[in-house]
């Protein structure tokens, strides 16, 4: 059990798999990606198999689920950002089961690696243009000009192109650094209750991380949901600027 | 004069009413407190200073790399100060927002 609080980190590949040059090996974060994916798909599945009008516990469950969601977009850019109702909901729950699932003791965090963070907000970044190239043609590239003077304007357009691709890491790196730590905290704390546990007349102090565990455990379970919610309400804040263009100034 | 059953339904419908209140008021976002105001405005001035010198780190490469011009290390200097610039930019703009919540609130 002596490991190092980081050890759980470590990607470590189940089929080793060369392709072209490219180690494209199935991993444990594959697998996990997986797991999250199937979970996902067998919550949802159960919540939709017998539709009642009064639903039971998965039915409610399912429903709560789609009305969050939907209240969320309708709250952060109104009717008109529902037709990304269906991006939303991928992102917030697969975000939301990897966290989840990273908690149980043993499972790698899908969410605490930044590749996986940084591609999902470069996913959402690129929608966000793609939306608003597709919305406005050109004219969204106004969103990198602000009111000003043309002789200020070359300086402010890089300015504004720097602070726009910050959301590309802040999205990412918040993400990853609140499950990171999370879990590394988790781990120090494991490590000290077996190192009181072996320390003899001192033994019995090895409650008080233990119990640590159990406050940073629950905090964990808030953190997990409220990344996962913070995520996706970012991504319809982005996207309602991509469909609206009125300038966040 | 209204039947009970009408009067029962207006009185159903007023509680409801209340009772949608009272959860939108629970619902609603507390305050960021002045810990996380602060952990705020030095991301958005960290990630902007990175976003800045990675971009400058990579005009600087590029250039080098494939049209063999050495522009080291002046694209990094240039785009880290336009990266504090859009920090700067992006703290000022955070904080209007609270500022904004703020006021709405009361």
């Amino acid at each position: 059990m002596a490991m190092s609080p980081m050890e759980q980190f470590e990607v470590k590949p189940i089929v080793p798999l060369h392709l072209g040059g490219y180690d494209v090996s199935f991993t444990n974060q594959s697998l996990f990606m997986c797991l999250v994916v199937a979970a996902v798909t067998l919550f949802f599945a159960l919540a939709v198999s017998r539709p009642k009008l009064v639903p039971g516990k998965m039915q409610s469950m399912g429903e709560i689920s789609y009305e969050f969601v939907a209240n969320m977009i309708r709250s952060t850019s109104g009717d008109a950002g529902l037709v990304f109702f269906p991006f939303v909901f991928t992102i917030f729950f697969f975000v939301l089961f990897s966290n989840f699932l990273g908690l149980i003791p043993g499972a790698f965090t899908v969410t605490s690696q930044i590749v996986v963070t940084f591609a999902l907000a470069a996913l959402v970044i690129c929608t966000v243009v793609l939306v608003g190239f597709a919305r406005h043609g050109f004219g969204f590239l106004k969103l990198f000009v602000p009111k000003a003077p043309w002789y200020i304007l070359w300086l402010l357009v890089p300015i504004e192109v720097i602070s726009f691709l910050t959301r590309l890491v802040s999205l990412s790196v918040r993400l990853f650094a609140n499950m990171l730590a999370g879990h590394t905290m988790l781990q120090v704390f494991a490590g000290f209750v077996v190192a009181l546990g072996a320390a003899g007349l001192l033994a019995p102090l090895a409650v008080a991380p233990m119990l640590m565990i159990v406050f940073i455990g629950a905090l964990e379970m808030l953190v997990a949901f409220l990344q996962a919610y913070v995520f996706a309400v970012l991504t319809c804040i982005y996207l309602n600027e991509a469909l609206h263009l009125h300038d966040h100034h | 004069m209204p039947s009970p059953e009408q009067d029962d339904l207006k009185r159903l419908g007023e509680r409801i009413d209340e009772a949608d209140r009272r959860q939108n008021e629970r619902e609603a976002a507390p305050p960021p407190s002045a810990w996380g105001i602060a952990i705020r405005f030095a991301a958005e001035m960290v990630m902007a200073l990175v976003v800045g010198g990675g971009l400058g780190w990579g005009i600087d490469w590029a250039f080098e790399h494939w049209a063999s011009v050495q522009t080291r290390p002046w694209g990094l200097v240039v785009f880290v100060l336009l990266g504090a610039a859009a920090g700067i930019r992006n703290v000022l703009r955070a904080a209007k927002e609270i500022n904004a919540a703020e006021a709405a609130k009361e």
